[in-house]
């Protein structure tokens, strides 16, 4: 009897490769834009991703003096290139209560993913990686179940599943 | 990391935003994610500010080198320079130019910093 063929499995995603269990802050403790980002720096810092924390934390600074990276429904997305960042990664972090992040929509923010990668001139997965994010939470669904998510586990699941879809 | 260092990796990082920002066709694809890009002159000015704070040396030394290599600021890693990938005697990744308070590669010239 014939075998039935391996079911296809897609290759993976850019953000599925880049999510990390160590890079995930269920809930943040600040409230305001500036201090979640140092929030989130710090976090990177305590993993190892980066030594110099007030570097990235400049970066970021920047980047939202260039435009807010609250992209609008609750979702925020820093992301920046830092010369004290040895390779990309990309941190998930939640607020119930919802930050003040001078979004496009003046909506708080309760999603917030930040990627950061080294500064190589050519690097097109970094862009990539900020299409698949922005693709993942297009759902209110979607970004629902972020939300609700016990774990990271879960949270690997829905992001991956949400990218895959479309 | 001395502070003059630390201003210099802050120039580094401001000019690669800039130069991106700049770029159409990187720009547009930011743009149509949903990120705007309309404070490129506010980071203009942040450049010009961060320059003047700069030792003028060092400020030279780095805006000559930038017209030659796209990172001036490269980290030394072991004792291989990864603007060049040139080995570098451990005496020599330590020396330091004259006047300055930064490493340079003694093949490339490049500003060194360990990551
Ligand atoms: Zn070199």
């Amino acid at each position: 009897m014939p075998t039935a063929p391996i079911a296809e499995r897609k290759p993976a995603t850019h953000l599925e490769n880049h999510l990390r269990a160590d890079l995930f802050i269920p809930e943040l403790k600040a409230k305001k834009k500036l201090a979640v980002l140092e929030e989130l720096t710090a976090h990177l810092a305590e993993r190892k991703v980066t030594r110099h924390p007030e570097a990235v934390l400049e970066v970021l600074r920047q980047r939202e003096a260039l435009g807010s990276t609250g992209i609008g429904k609750g979702i925020a997305i820093p992301h920046g290139r830092s010369t004290m960042v040895a390779e990309r990664a990309v941190l998930f972090a939640r607020s119930s209560r919802g930050i003040d992040f001078e979004a496009a929509d003046s909506l708080p923010v309760h999603l917030c993913f930040l990627i950061v990668a080294p500064p190589m001139e050519q690097d097109p997965i970094y862009l990539r990686l900020l299409a698949d994010i922005v693709k993942s939470v297009r759902l209110a669904r979607a970004r629902q179940r972020l939300l609700e998510a016990p774990d990271f586990e879960s949270v690997r699941e829905i992001l991956t599943a949400s990218v895959a879809r479309e | 990391m001395n502070e003059q260092l630390q201003m210099l990796v802050a120039l580094q990082d401001l000019d690669l935003m800039i130069r991106e920002a700049k770029d159409p066709e990187r720009a547009n694809r930011e743009e149509e994610l949903g990120f705007p890009l309309d404070g490129v002159v506010k980071l203009e000015r942040t450049r010009e500010r961060l320059a003047k704070q700069l030792d003028e040396r060092l400020l030279q030394m780095y805006e000559r080198m930038s017209r030659r290599y796209a990172r001036v600021v490269v980290p030394v890693e072991g004792s291989v320079c990864l603007g060049c990938f040139m080995g570098l005697p451990t005496a020599a990744s330590h020396r330091r130019t004259s006047g300055t308070t930064v490493d340079n590669c003694e093949n490339c010239g490049r500003i060194l910093y360990r990551l």
